[in-house]
């Protein structure tokens, strides 16, 4: 029974995790989709949307402001569109000017563009930890009161629904709306999509802004979950969501959902079972195995070749 | 070609050996190094700080040998390659006599540097014991060390009668060092020590080592590292219901740890230097920093003061500036600094250092326990 509740535990945290992976892996698969490219400062516009979040929310309690809903409503749209004109501008700064170059100017640019939003945080908001206020506290518990009991807490139950909320609508609005056939056509051919009158300038900074958009939301969730935010921190959560992206097939949107979910349940597994020292070894593994053994990972189509 | 680089390294060398003996004869360059920006810079303004005010009185008193002490300060981060970094630049500069660094990480690959361009290092906070042991002749410190300073803990841990405790650290120099000095003297005394396992500095999610701690059913945890981590760890545990002690090294003992923490950080032990700011002695000094609108009762401030002060006296009492008499004098003399009568022995270290039990508080304040 208690094996059974923590094991029960470490799912919930690996799923929680897993989720946040996914919505900024999101980012990573449909720049990639689109352009066939690689977002290295997708990280930073994530830690960036943390950043604005917790000014948006220290901001409102200082005016007053204590009615949760509404604290959180204002900081994720703020994040969603400081993020949003973050990756819109870094596609016209970084991307645009090089478009069409060697494969590899575009990838040395958003490294530079990532070192850059980097160091320019810890410049204008200093380099230290922050602590981010816990605004959703407590949770369920299960099991016997005595001993080992299984607890998912409100912010890991929000997060989940959050996640699931806006997969399902980035789902229907890249299936349905204009704008989203007009991604599905251009991530088959951008010269053809081109020829048949779709603004392809004007797609590809909207994949940008709703990649930025959705790592917002990630930021803010995380920064609640975690309880700290430092500027460097969305380096290597931009690691772990590439490599969610590539695990579960990068290119595609519910292989990201896939890829996220598993690499944080094997994350918490590994530190469960084995020891939090084998953490990354075991996620970074994974994207070697994947690499080696199906390198269009779970979900990816085998890129054919085009006549 | 290997001729040639050769030439051109000693070449350098003697330009900048040239470029020091014409800045020396002027004024005695003091270097301060240590983290001015990243995760623990905190502890890095209690160091220049501290050390800052020192070059300051000692030059409002005439300086050392009638030279004016001039600080140069340099930021490693707390990242050992850009300690390197820093180490040259201080060899560049001209610097003979460093105050710093203070990450052990930092501190250790730093002195190889100073030790082979004799150069004399004191550093006010690094505590990990593989710095001094190597033998080297210009490396002292005004700090205890992770062997004195871990036994403390553990003995505060074993006399607490826990149950099982867990050691947790964050894999770096200073960090597993002192948690596994930790782990032997609480071995020692006849504790079981259920759990010992390293997270990743910088990591933010420790939902899965709190679930473990739980499974454990610790009653104890100690930690070895700094505050960012342990904040959050104290936190999550909160929230997950973990009902344990957390004690951890004076790399914990900031106020920082309230930020990340909030009412999580209410009853966690920390071992600290003692608080030298509450000395009747130096009572002055305290008044000093006040006037400037500086706090002297970070754990570094009056250590790096103190090295300061001891670099100025060796000088004076090796009557040479030369690191090798200074390091001599140090070793051959008693000082009377802030943080109590200095003595060194061979390796560097002083001859005795008190470490404390505190207990922290969600306001930041700290009360001794024994």
């Amino acid at each position: 029974m208690q094996d059974l509740l923590y094991f029960i535990q470490q799912l919930i945290n690996g799923l929680t995790i897993g989720s946040t992976y996914a919505l900024i892996a999101i980012g990573y698969t449909m720049v990639y989709g689109i352009i066939g490219m690689i977002n290295f400062a997708h990280g930073e516009i994530y830690m960036i949307g943390a950043y604005t979040a917790l000014i948006t929310i220290t901001g409102l309690t200082a005016l007053g402001i204590v009615w949760l809903p509404l604290i959180l409503i204002v900081a994720l749209i703020c994040a969603m569109i400081v993020s949003s004109s973050m990756g819109w501008a870094v596609e016209r700064v970084a991307y645009r000017p090089v478009r069409g170059k060697h494969r590899l100017i575009p990838l040395i640019s958003a490294i530079g563009m990532s070192i850059f939003l980097q160091n320019y945080v810890h410049l204008a908001q200093g380099s230290s930890n922050i602590g981010f206020p816990a605004l959703v506290e407590g949770g369920f518990r299960f099991g016997p009161e005595d001993s080992f009991q299984t607890s998912i807490s409100y912010m890991q139950i929000m997060i989940f629904a959050v996640t699931l909320v806006c997969m399902t609508v980035l789902s229907l609005f890249i299936s349905r709306s204009r704008i989203g056939r007009a991604c599905r056509a251009v991530s088959q051919d951008l010269g053809m999509a081109n020829l048949l009158g779709i603004d392809t300038n004007r797609i590809i900074s909207a994949t940008f802004v709703i990649g930025a958009a959705l790592a917002a939301v990630a930021g803010l969730l995380l920064g609640m979950y975690y309880g700290s935010i430092d500027p460097l921190f969305g380096f290597i959560a931009g690691l772990k969501a590439f490599t969610a992206a590539v695990l579960g097939g990068i290119g595609s949107i519910p292989g990201a959902m896939l890829g996220g979910l598993i690499l944080g349940v094997a994350e918490s597994m590994t530190s469960g079972y084995l020891s939090g020292e084998y953490k990354d070894v075991v996620s970074f593994s994974l994207l070697i195995l994947i690499l080696l053994f199906k390198p269009t990972g779970l979900l990816g189509k085998p890129e054919v070749e085009k006549i | 070609m290997k001729t040639s680089i050769k030439k051109i390294v000693t070449a350098v060398g003697a330009t900048t050996a040239l470029m020091a003996a014409g800045q020396a004869a002027a004024e005695i360059r003091i270097g301060i190094a240590g983290p001015m920006t990243g995760p623990v810079a905190q502890y890095g303004d209690m160091q220049f700080s501290g050390a800052r005010m020192a070059i300051e009185q000692i030059n409002a008193n005439g300086g050392v040998m009638g030279e004016e002490l001039v600080a140069v300060e340099y930021d490693d981060v707390c990242d050992p390659k850009q300690a390197v970094t820093v180490a040259n630049s201080m060899v560049n500069e001209g610097v003979r006599f460093v105050i710093g660094h203070l990450c052990s990480s930092s501190t250790q690959p730093a002195s190889d540097i100073y030790e082979d361009e004799g150069i004399l290092m004191i550093t006010p906070a690094s505590t990990s014991p593989e710095i001094t042991e190597r033998g080297y002749e210009l490396v002292f410190r005004t700090i205890g060390l992770d062997s004195m300073q871990g036994p403390v803990a553990a003995n505060h841990l074993a006399s607490l009668n826990p149950e099982r405790v867990a050691i947790i650290h964050d894999k770096q120099q200073y960090g597993e060092g002192i948690a596994t000095a930790v782990r032997d003297t609480l071995t020692d005394a006849g504790v079981e020590v259920a759990m010992f396992e390293g997270i990743t500095a910088g990591d933010k999610d420790f939902s899965s080592l709190v679930t473990k701690l739980k499974q454990a059913d610790v009653d104890y945890v100690y930690y070895g590292g700094y505050h960012p981590e342990l904040g959050l760890i104290l936190r999550q545990a909160d929230q997950a219901g973990l009902d344990a002690t957390f004690m951890g090294p004076e790399g914990v003992g900031n106020k920082d740890i309230n930020s990340i923490a909030g009412d999580a950080a209410e009853g966690l032990l920390v071992t600290l230097p003692p608080s030298f700011d509450q000395k009747e002695e130096n009572q002055d000094l305290v008044q000093a920093f006040e006037d400037k609108g500086e706090d002297p009762s970070g754990p570094f401030v009056l250590t790096s003061y103190a090295a300061v002060q001891l670099v100025a006296e060796g000088i004076e009492e090796a009557g040479s500036k030369d690191p090798f008499d200074v390091a001599e004098a140090l070793r051959a003399g008693t000082f009377q600094t802030p943080i109590g009568t200095v003595e060194y022995n061979q390796a560097g270290d002083m001859e005795s250092f008190e470490f404390v039990v505190y207990e922290w508080h969600s306001d930041g304040s700290k009360t001794p326990v024994n």
